[in-house]
């Protein structure tokens, strides 16, 4: 059990503070310093991490969508979840996301955003509207969106824990040099699932806010059509 | 006939039960994933222009079918470590 739980630190005013939390608010505290340097000193290096992060997110987003918009949130947590998946290689340091709740709390972040860019580009009735298209699928479209929170949940957790375990286990039994390949490993599968998740949600964005454009279109169509026939 | 009382038989069960599944559930999910590299791999030789969105596709699938086997090694640990079993019985 103790594998898998995050263990308790301290007690803050009754509520248990494990140790997942401590390490996120000292990655925290690491992103804002790093973030006032890089302004400060090299503008050139936060100019190249916005490029690669508008690179990632219009790569999957159609180019009549707006990418600029919904940077901040993907850049946000695409900047979070590197560091968080890379953060057990630190000394005395955790994974924030080797505890099942930061990576509900991150999914659960993704799902509220999708809506909220939903509604606020189709506005609330033409945005459930579009999931009842044949109204018979309204549940799946339900189901659907719950599961592809769990999924979100599930797979950021298990891998990061599942890299965080082989460290551990194979530290147990040899302690010099041979895990060293294995946390190269671990930091490799965080960047990696870093980017899939800053991918997946910026996917679900698109699907959520895309239908309209396409809709129109469909209907300019159809005018075209019938203007010459 | 061995004597083994209940939650040690629950033990050795679960043992054996995990140990099945992850190994099935690594061994269908890799295979499947080399299939898709596969194609990838073929489509990217034949059109060289295409890598970047293939590449991007390949990622995608990629993490949408290792979620299966992730979700076969979350039973396996909640079965070692936290078996909600042993708790139920005894």
């Amino acid at each position: 059990m103790e594998a898998i739980n995050p263990q308790v630190v301290f007690y803050l005013f009754g509520l248990p503070i494990t140790d997942t939390v401590v390490s996120t608010w000292v990655m925290m505290g690491v992103i804002i310093i790093l973030a006032l340097l890089i302004r400060r000193y090299i503008p050139d290096a936060a100019e190249m991490l916005l490029e690669t992060i508008n690179n990632i997110a219009s790569s999957v987003m159609p180019e009549s969508m707006n990418v600029i918009k919904y940077l901040p949130f993907l850049g946000a947590l695409a900047i979070f979840l590197v560091l968080a998946n890379i953060f057990s290689i630190f000394p005395m340091m955790v994974s924030p996301t080797a505890n099942i709740n930061t990576t509900f709390a991150l999914a659960l972040v993704v799902f509220f955003a999708v809506h909220i860019y939903g509604v606020r580009e189709k506005g609330l009735w033409g945005y459930i509207k579009n999931f009842s298209k044949p109204i018979f699928l309204f549940p799946f479209e339900i189901i659907s969106q719950l599961s592809r929170t769990l999924s979100l949940t599930l797979r950021l957790f298990g891998n990061i824990i599942s890299t965080d375990l082989i460290v551990a286990i194979v530290f147990s039994l040899i302690p010099f040099i041979v895990p060293l390949p294995f946390a190269a490993l671990g930091i490799l599968t965080g960047v990696l699932q870093a980017y899939i998740f800053t991918i997946l949600a910026s996917l679900y964005i698109t699907s959520a806010v895309e239908v309209e454009q396409t809709e129109q279109e469909r209907r300019r169509l159809k005018e075209i059509l019938e203007q010459s026939s | 006939m061995w004597q083994l009382d209940s939650s040690t038989l629950i033990t050795v069960l679960t043992i054996l039960a995990s140990s099945i599944a992850i190994v099935l559930g690594c061994i269908i999910p890799a295979l499947m994933e080399g299939k898709a590299v596969q194609k990838a791999l073929d489509g990217i030789t034949r059109q060289p222009d295409a890598a970047n969105d293939l590449r991007t596709t390949l990622l995608i699938s990629m993490a949408l079918l290792e979620s299966t086997a992730i979700y076969v090694l979350l039973v396996v640990l909640v079965l070692l470590f936290a078996n909600p079993l042993l708790d139920r019985f005894f």
